[in-house]
C-alpha cells in the first residue's frame, strides 16, 4: 500500500509511531484490517502462553499470573476469560506484571448476569471487550462494582437480536462459529506487529503490539470478538442456498465486495490486459480506504498515566474520536489499544 | 448440458422416479438424459458409472438405455475413429453393471416403468430377463416382488409367449425349438435354476417357491451399516466404495497421504515419513489414467490455510496431497502458489493475480485449490473471471474448495460464485474430483472416458466373479 499517513493523523502529539508502516488492507465482510509492521520491541512475555488466569476468588475479582520466566506481561486492554467452573470476567484496564507476578483486579466486570452456563473448552481462552463495550468498560474503570456492565451487554445483545440479558457469552456462543472465521477470513502477516480496523469502512480501532509474536496471539480475540462482534453484525446476510455442495455455475449473485466484471479500456486483452485493469482497481480502492483514513475526526488527545515499570509506562489516551490505553517507552509507542468511540 | 453439469447433476438429484398407479411414469429430468444419451450414447452410459452418481440417478440412466432403440449405434459410432469396441457393448455392459449394482426395488421400478412405456427391444428383452431369471438373488427378489417380476416377465416375451413358455416348463420342456428360440436365447446360461424360476413367478404360493438364496432372505432384514436393508434394498455390486463416516472428524483421519503431510508438517522430515508418502501418492495416482493436457494449479498457501487449533494443518495437508496426485496424473501440471509455500502457508490471499499467473502459463484447465478466504481485495477474483470472456480468454477455472469436513458450510467461502465449485476433504474425493475437474476442458474428454472405461472394466471383472458365465 502506499505510505499514508493514517497512523499520524490518528495518533497526533505525543504517541509517536515512528517506523510503523501500513500494509495493503484486507477484508472480510464489512471488517477491513490494514497491517502494521514496524520495530519488534523484544522482552515481553505474550498475552496467551505467559498470562494465566491463576483465580477468580470472588464477583469482580480475578487474579492474572506472568508465569514467563522472563518478560514483562503487559496485560491485554479489556482481555477476557471464558472457563469451566467460575464466572465469565473482563478486564477494564491493562496493566504490567513482572515476571512470576501475579496481580489481583478488583474492578473486573462479570460478563455474566446470572449463571448463564458455560462455553465448552479444553482450553482456558480469552477474548476481547466487542468494540460496543470497550468505551463504557474503560470509563468503569477502578470501579469495584461486578454488574457494572450488564446494562451495556444487555443493550448489545438486543441489538443482536437475542434476549436482553447480562451474558456476553450470549454473543460470543451463539455466533462462535460465524465470528471464529475472521482469524481465518482475515491473514495474519510474517512481521505484523499491530493492525487498523474498519467496519463497515469506518475507523474502528487500532491495536499495536511490542513485537510480532505477542500480537500473533491477540490475532483471534481481536479479529474475532473485539472487532468481528461489531462486523458480523454490520455484516449483509450470507447468500442463502445450501451450505457445501458442487455448484455449477451461478445460483445466486456475487457476494458483497464482486462489483462485476473488470474494466477493460480499449486495445485491451488477453491476461496482459486483465492485470492493467486489475492493477487501476485495485489503485483505486487503496486510495479509497486511504481517503477513508485520512477523514477520520481528529481532536486533541489527552494523556493520563496509570502505571509504570522502570521506563515504561501505561497511559490512557481519550480524544474525541478515540480511547484507550498505550504503552511507551521513552515516548515510543510499545503497546496500544485504541478505538473509535 | 455440457459433461460436467451433468455429472453434477447425477451426483446430486435424488429424486425417485415413481409410477403413479393408473398414471404415467414420473419422470422429472427426462429431456435431460434423453439430450445427453442422443448427443453420445456411450459416454452417457458411462456417465452413469461416474463415482458418487446417485442410486436414483443410475436407475434413470438405466431406463434410458433400455427405452432407447439402438438402431444407428454403430453407424454414429464409426464415425469416431478413437473408438475400438462396438458402439452397442458399452452400454450393454453399463446395463450388466447397473442392474446389479442398483438396489434390486430400483431395476425393478426401471422394469417395470419399461412396461410402461411400452419399451420392447432386443436388448431391453434381454436384459429384463437376465434380471427377473439370473440376478444372483433372483430367488429372494421374486419370492419378495411376485407380481412385478411376472408383469416385465410378460413386458419383455410378449403375454402370450411367456405364458407359452411357462407352460412348456411346467410340462419339463427344458430346450425345446420354441423355448430356445423365444426365452432361452435371451439368457447367458439356460439353467435348470432359470425355469425353477420361470415357474415360481406363475405360482402364487411362496410354499411352491424354490428354495431361498441363504445369503439373501427376503422377508428378513439384514443389516449393513447399522441400517436395516433386505434383498431389495442392497445391490450385489458395490458401484461405489461405501465411505466410512466416523463420528468425529480429525486432521489424520482424511487419507494417508494427508495423514503422512500432517506427521510431516508437525514433527519435521524422517525417511521413514517420506517413503510412506511416496507409497500413498504412486497408490492414489494409479487409480486415475494420464491427463495428457497442461493444468495450472492454483494453490493457495496463504496462513488460514495452515488452520488452528484441532485442525492445524488440516486444509493445507489435503491441498498439497491433491497436488501431489495431479503431479503424477497429469503430462505437465504449474503450480502458482498464492501467499506462502506449500512447507510455510503465511500470508494472504489474492486469488485473482494466481488466476492470472496460472493463465500465464497457457494451460488447458486452471484449478483453484483454497480454503475460500479471499481477503486480499476480496471479489477479485470473481471480477477477473467475469471479465475473462471480453478479455478473449476461453480458458475454464473451476474452483476446488478445500474442507475440514463434509458439512463445512461455505457460504462466506465461495468467492467467485459463478465459477464452477466443488468441496473436498478427504482423500477419497478425488475419484469424483478429477472426473469432475477434466470435464471442463476438451483435453479432459479423453481422461474421462479412459477413466470410465477402466472403472466400467473393472466392475465388470467384480460382476463376473458374481455371476460366473452371466456376459454382459
Amino acid at each position: 500500500m502506499t505510505q499514508m499517513t493514517a497512523l499520524d493523523t490518528l495518533v497526533p502529539g505525543p504517541l509517536s509511531l515512528a517506523g510503523h508502516r501500513l500494509g495493503t488492507p484486507q477484508q472480510a465482510g464489512a471488517l477491513t484490517m490494514v497491517p502494521i509492521s514496524g520495530p519488534a520491541h523484544p522482552g515481553f512475555a505474550p498475552p496467551r502462553t505467559g498470562l494465566h488466569l491463576s483465580g477468580v476468588p470472588g464477583y469482580g475479582r480475578v487474579e492474572l499470573t506472568n508465569t514467563a520466566a522472563t518478560g514483562v506481561a503487559i496485560v491485554p486492554l479489556h482481555i477476557g476469560y471464558i472457563q469451566d467452573r467460575a464466572q465469565n470476567h473482563a478486564l477494564c484496564r491493562s496493566a504490567f506484571l513482572t515476571p512470576g507476578q501475579s496481580l489481583l483486579f478488583e474492578d473486573a466486570c462479570c460478563v455474566q448476569a446470572g449463571q448463564g452456563g458455560h462455553l465448552t473448552g479444553r482450553d482456558q481462552w480469552f477474548f476481547v471487550l466487542p468494540l460496543e463495550l470497550r468505551a463504557r468498560a474503560l470509563d468503569l474503570r477502578g470501579l469495584h462494582d461486578y454488574p457494572k456492565l450488564w446494562d451495556d451487554i444487555a443493550d448489545l445483545n438486543a441489538r443482536h437480536g437475542l434476549p436482553r440479558r447480562g451474558h456476553l457469552e450470549q454473543i460470543l456462543s451463539r455466533r462462535r462459529p460465524m465470528l471464529t472465521q475472521f482469524q481465518s477470513r482475515l491473514e495474519l502477516l510474517p512481521g505484523q506487529v499491530g493492525a487498523l480496523f474498519l467496519v463497515a469502512d469506518r475507523f474502528a480501532g487500532l491495536e499495536i503490539a511490542p513485537d510480532p509474536a505477542y500480537f500473533a496471539e491477540m490475532w483471534a480475540p481481536l479479529t474475532c470478538f473485539a472487532y468481528g462482534v461489531a462486523a458480523w453484525h454490520a455484516e449483509p446476510t450470507p447468500p442463502n442456498g445450501p451450505p457445501n455442495g458442487p455448484r455449477t455455475g451461478p445460483r445466486t449473485g456475487p457476494r458483497t465486495g464482486a462489483r462485476g466484471a473488470l474494466r477493460l479500456r480499449a486495445g485491451e486483452d488477453g491476461t496482459a490486459g486483465l492485470r492493467a485493469a486489475l492493477e487501476r482497481a485495485r489503485a483505486a480502492r487503496l486510495a479509497d480506504i486511504g481517503a477513508r483514513l485520512a477523514a477520520v475526526p481528529t481532536g486533541p488527545v489527552e494523556l493520563r498515566e496509570e502505571d509504570r515499570h522502570l521506563d515504561l509506562r501505561l497511559s490512557t489516551v481519550t480524544a474525541p474520536h478515540l480511547a484507550g490505553q498505550i504503552v511507551t517507552r521513552h515516548d515510543r509507542t510499545v503497546y496500544a489499544s485504541l478505538f473509535a468511540r | 448440458m455440457d459433461t460436467p453439469t451433468f455429472l453434477a447433476h447425477l451426483q446430486t438429484h435424488d429424486t425417485p422416479l415413481t409410477l403413479p398407479r393408473g398414471g404415467a411414469l414420473r419422470w422429472d429430468d427426462a429431456d435431460l438424459h434423453r439430450a445427453v444419451h442422443a448427443r453420445d450414447a456411450e459416454e452417457y452410459a458411462l456417465l452413469g458409472l461416474a463415482p458418487g452418481a446417485r442410486p436414483w440417478q443410475r436407475a434413470r440412466v438405466l431406463l434410458q438405455i433400455l427405452a432407447a432403440s439402438q438402431a444407428g449405434l454403430d453407424e454414429r459410432a464409426r464415425a469416431v475413429p478413437a473408438r475400438a469396441v462396438p458402439a452397442r457393448a458399452v452400454p450393454a455392459r453399463v446395463v450388466r453393471v447397473l442392474t446389479l449394482g442398483l438396489p434390486p426395488a430400483h431395476v425393478i421400478t426401471v422394469l417395470l416403468a419399461l412396461r410402461r412405456l411400452r419399451a420392447n427391444h432386443k436388448h431391453t428383452t434381454r436384459a429384463v430377463l437376465r434380471f427377473v431369471l439370473e440376478h444372483p438373488h433372483a430367488d429372494a427378489l421374486i419370492a419378495a416382488r411376485r407380481p412385478a417380476l411376472l408383469d416385465c416377465f410378460e413386458h419383455a416375451l410378449g403375454t402370450t409367449t411367456a405364458r407359452g413358455c411357462a407352460r412348456r416348463i411346467d410340462a419339463g420342456d427344458t430346450a425345446s425349438d420354441y423355448l430356445r428360440r423365444r426365452l432361452l436365447r435371451f439368457l447367458t446360461a439356460p439353467t435348470a435354476a432359470a425355469s425353477a424360476r420361470v415357474r415360481a413367478l406363475y405360482t402364487p404360493d411362496p410354499a411352491n417357491n424354490p428354495a431361498h438364496d441363504p445369503a439373501a432372505p427376503a422377508a428378513v432384514p439384514a443389516s449393513v451399516d447399522g441400517h436395516a436393508t433386505t434383498v431389495l434394498d442392497r445391490p450385489v455390486l458395490p458401484v461405489d466404495t461405501p465411505r466410512p463416516h466416523p463420528p468425529t472428524v480429525t486432521v489424520t483421519d482424511r487419507g494417508d497421504i494427508a495423514a503422512t503431510l500432517v506427521h510431516l508438517y508437525r514433527d519435521g522430515p524422517t525417511e521413514d515419513l517420506y517413503v510412506a508418502l511416496c507409497r500413498h501418492v504412486g497408490a492414489a495416482a494409479a487409480a486415475f489414467p494420464r491427463f495428457e493436457g497442461t493444468l495450472a494449479l492454483v494453490l493457495d498457501a496463504s496462513a488460514s490455510m495452515r488452520g488452528h487449533g484441532d485442525r492445524e494443518w488440516a486444509p493445507l495437508s489435503q491441498a498439497a496431497a491433491l497436488r501431489m496426485v495431479l503431479s503424477q496424473v497429469c503430462a505437465r501440471l504449474e503450480v502458482i502458489e498464492v501467499g506462502g509455500d506449500e512447507r510455510a502457508p503465511r500470508g494472504a490471499t489474492d486469488l485473482a493475480t494466481g488466476v492470472l499467473d496460472a493463465l500465464g502459463t497457457d494451460p488447458d484447465l486452471v484449478a483453484v485449490v483454497s480454503d475460500g478466504y479471499e481477503n486480499l481485495f476480496p471479489g477479485d477474483l470473481a471480477r477477473v473471471v467475469a471479465a475473462l470472456p471480453r478479455a478473449g480468454v476461453t480458458t475454464p477455472v473451476v474452483f476446488c474448495h478445500v474442507m475440514f469436513t463434509g458439512g463445512d458450510d461455505l457460504r462466506l467461502r465461495r468467492p467467485a460464485p459463478s465459477l464452477p465449485q466443488r468441496g473436498f476433504w478427504h482423500q477419497d474425493d478425488f475419484a469424483e474430483l478429477l472426473p469432475w475437474m477434466f470435464a471442463h476442458c476438451p483435453a479432459g474428454a479423453p481422461w474421462l472416458r479412459a477413466a470410465l472405461h477402466a472403472r466400467l472394466d473393472a466392475l465388470d471383472r467384480q460382476a463376473d466373479d458374481l455371476t460366473p458365465g452371466l456376459a454382459a
